[in-house]
């Protein structure tokens, strides 16, 4: 049976809840943050994707998703120069363009992993952008469609030694890929779809898919690893989804995750992220959903693993008369760094009632949290800085290895990211080892 | 590149244009309602790999009566008038893994499914979940009966009670056979090759697809197989046959393999295309009290559609959305069966496949 291991009580102590930050330890200042616009690419509005490569360096996907004929191009950090590079036009070089007709090869989704053995990225790729002659796109209403409907989700094998892409296929016919993980030890991909919420694993060495089967109608936003080569999820109702290679069938567990019983009943607690913990006998993960929950679950312990509630991850006090937006109330951005402490992004807003900020903070920023493993009481080290606007909604967050911190930014135009340097005293290197495998 | 258009987003054209793609793909007209294979708040649901809803029918009461496939098959009983609102789980024929027909007589359910163990026939007594469940209930689950395997070696593919409820006709992949609802004995009628579902007729026959050009019909009264009995319309009909029926009448109506429908009434036979689906293959239909004809159509996604005949039209009422009970699309559907007051009763042949009700707009 799932357990549940309530920590609220400490959690909240030190949460988003309170009004006024409190700074434990380092000074904000000891986290110097820079923000990188997507400047190469003005198309892209949103930055879905950012992922340490197998390289160590930092890789994410500028997004286009609203323009139409939009396409992605993958960006990475450029530590000689501090700016970014832009790999390429992703449509041209899976031979669907921007002006196909189609609907276009405009994000990448949660959907960057590493190939340690080879030095490859994979990255698949998802849908939304409309053709470049339609105002927008519905992959349900356009789904009988040959000539409008999205070919599929693009799978790039991309070759960070050689800095070139190695080959491409279809991952998903039709569909895009919400997330993407890689058990590189079998050589399989896994992948869920959009908008069938279907599971799907690849095979690297033959390059064949199989449809497992659907889960329910909205994506979780992230797959996890077991030791024993399991792959979890979520599905509608915030029970967790459990691959078995063994069994070859999708299970689902008993109970449900955590949420605020207030009023919730845990729909829509999907994962949203999900950071693996260095010994990799736990992983931390936060919901999406508004007021999304932060959880440690211990995937190798019992028939079903033990959760730990680990409480809200953004201001608890709020209107529950009307619903949240999930564009304000979000948090992302999991990752541990060279300190052993889990580092994320929670957003936090001015609400005149119950969180009356100080004037010198924004109406929505994001707050940089510190999470300590050990005691599960976190610290806020700094905020992100947009020069032109709120910052508060990230995507996924990543280590690179010189040890330092960046954030994938969803909410402007040009979209792009965000660097935390991390303090010298916290700084390693190579510290995003082991590295995740998925995105 | 060719050029990318630019649009105003306040141009009357470009709003209606991402209007009809908003709007356009999901249940345009009437309410959807997805309920879950379960007691909501009692019980859990059938097993998300075992709970693909293959097989429907109903009784004159309003009861619904249902088989799944997957892993393991589940037998189900649904009821959603007075006071109750459940779908029961009334248990798995061993070692079966798709249900292909469930047939209400008077007093028993026959339900027919394939695996392992060849095609069966099982069994069980109607049951009774008209209790009131909001206040307090004890509800009993009735034994499932194995009858054994109707043609030995040949799966089954579809079978229909006959008019009286007394009995069931079906047909395996070789063989036409009835099922004795009373004494649960199975008989050999005749020699067909199944090419899909079969269907009661206006005047009590039992009509299915006999090779490429014809129906065959059997009079269960008296025990009579005809061959080529009525020719089929002209048409693509190189798919498996499926049937709705108007239970006003017994008109039934069919689709060819593009997806072009038609009527069938025994004693004045096809009638000329009627329309056509918005996609093929044409999936489960049923027919509303006032003739309005509803089904789904489509590959992986299916949208569904509805035929009027006081218009002639047909439209495309998008993809199925639920909103209450269960906030969920619905991509694939089984089986279909017109409810005690009208409403649409479809299986979702799905993962996690649930029991969506239809409530067609209103005719103003």
């Amino acid at each position: 049976m799932l357990k549940t291991k309530v920590h609220r009580r400490d959690f909240l102590k030190s949460s988003a809840a309170l009004a006024v930050p409190v700074t434990v330890g380092a000074a904000p200042a000891d986290y110097a943050v820079k923000w990188y616009p997507f400047t190469g690419h003005p198309d892209s509005d949103t930055c879905w994707s950012l992922s340490v490569g197998p390289d160590g360096r930092i890789y994410a996907a500028a997004c286009a998703e609203g323009v139409p004929g939009g396409v992605v191009k993958p960006v990475r950090y450029n530590e000689q120069r501090d700016d970014l590079d832009y790999l390429f036009d992703l449509g041209e070089k899976v031979e669907d363009p921007g002006d196909s007709g189609r609907a276009t090869q405009c994000k990448i989704h949660y959907s960057f992993v590493p190939s340690m053995a080879d030095g490859i990225l994979y990255m698949a790729t998802h849908l939304s952008g409309p053709p470049f002659d339609l105002p927008s796109y519905s992959p349900w209403y356009f789904w009988p469609d040959p000539k409008r409907c999205f070919r599929g989700a693009a799978l790039l094998a991309f070759d960070t030694r050689k800095d070139q892409v190695a080959w491409w296929d279809t991952l998903i016919p039709k569909e895009g890929c919400r997330c993407l993980l890689h058990d590189e030890d079998r050589r399989l991909l896994y992948a869920l779809s959009y908008p069938r919420d279907h599971f799907f694993i690849y095979d690297l060495k033959t390059r064949q898919r199989r449809d497992i089967g659907r889960i329910g109608s909205i994506n979780a936003q992230t797959l996890f690893l077991d030791k024993k080569h399991r792959v979890w999820t979520t599905n509608d109702y915030g029970h967790l989804v459990r691959y078995t290679p063994e069994k070859d069938r999708l299970e689902i567990s008993p109970q449900i995750l955590p949420h605020n019983p207030v009023h919730q009943t845990g729909w829509h607690s999907v994962f949203y992220d999900v950071a693996p913990s260095p010994d990799r006998e736990c992983v931390y993960a936060v919901t999406w959903s508004p007021n999304p929950y932060m959880m440690r679950i211990w995937p190798n312990e019992g028939e079903w693993p033990r959760i730990e509630d680990l409480g809200p991850a953004t201001q608890a006090a709020r209107d529950l008369t009307f619903p949240m937006s999930m564009f304000q109330d979000h948090c992302g951005g999991l990752t541990f760094a060279g300190d052993g402490k889990l580092y994320y992004v929670a957003s936090r807003w001015r609400d005149p009632v119950r969180n009356p900020l100080p004037g010198e903070h924004k109406d929505r920023e994001g707050v940089v949290w510190r999470l300590d493993p050990a005691t599960l009481r976190r610290e806020e080290v700094t905020r992100l800085e947009h020069p032109m606007g709120f910052a508060h909604y990230v995507s996924r967050g990543a280590v690179d290895h010189n040890g330092d911190l960046f954030f994938g930014h969803v909410g402007s135009r040009p979209s792009g990211i965000f660097k935390v340097s991390m303090p010298a005293n916290r700084k390693k290197k190579n510290a995003h080892l082991p590295i995740r495998m998925w995105g | 590149m060719q050029t990318r258009r630019k649009f105003d987003p306040n141009a009357p054209e470009v709003k209606a244009l991402r209007e009809e793609i908003r709007r356009g793909a999901f249940t345009r007209e009437g309410i959807m309602v997805a309920c879950p294979t379960c007691f909501p708040g009692g019980t859990v649901p059938i097993v998300h790999d075992e709970s693909r809803i293959t097989a429907l029918d109903i009784t004159p009461q309003g009861v619904i009566y249902g088989g799944t496939s997957g892993r393991q098959t589940h037998l189900f009983v649904a009821n959603y008038h007075g006071v109750t609102g459940i779908v029961l789980d009334i248990g798995m024929p061993a070692g079966a893994t798709r249900s292909v027909a469930v047939c209400c007589g008077a007093a028993r359910l026959a339900a027919f499914v394939n695996g392992p163990r060849g095609g069966r026939a099982v069994g069980a007594p109607l049951a009774s979940v008209s209790q009131d469940l909001i206040q307090e209930w004890g509800i009993n689950r009735p034994a499932i009966q194995d009858l054994g395997e109707c043609v030995p070696g040949e799966p089954v593919v579809h079978a229909v009670a006959d008019e009286s409820r007394s009995m069931a006709v079906g047909v395996t992949s070789q063989h036409l056979f009835t099922l004795d609802f009373a004494s649960s004995k199975i008989q050999v009628a005749g020699e067909v090759a199944a090419a899909g579902r079969i269907a009661l007729a206006s005047n009590g026959g039992i009509y299915g697809r006999d090779g490429a050009g014809h129906l065959w019909r059997y009079d269960p009264k008296a025990g009579a197989l005809r061959r080529q009995a009525a020719p089929l319309p002209a048409g693509a009909w190189d798919l498996p046959l499926v049937w709705a029926r108007d239970r006003r009448n017994g008109l039934l109506f069919t689709a060819d393999a593009q997806g072009q429908l038609f009527s069938f009434d025994e004693k004045r036979g096809f009638s000329g295309p009627l329309g056509r689906a918005p996609l093929a293959p044409v999936r489960p239909m049923a027919v509303t009290l006032d003739g309005r004809l509803f089904g789904f159509c489509g590959e992986e996604m299916a949208k569904m559609f509805c035929y009027d005949p006081a218009s002639g039209e047909v439209s495309n009422l998008g993809v199925a959305a639920s909103v209450l009970e269960r906030r969920r699309y619905g991509y694939e559907f089984g089986d279909a069966v017109t409810g005690r007051d009208g409403e649409l009763v479809f299986g979702e042949d799905d993962d996690g496949g649930h029991l969506w009700l239809y409530f067609p707009r209103i005719r103003a």
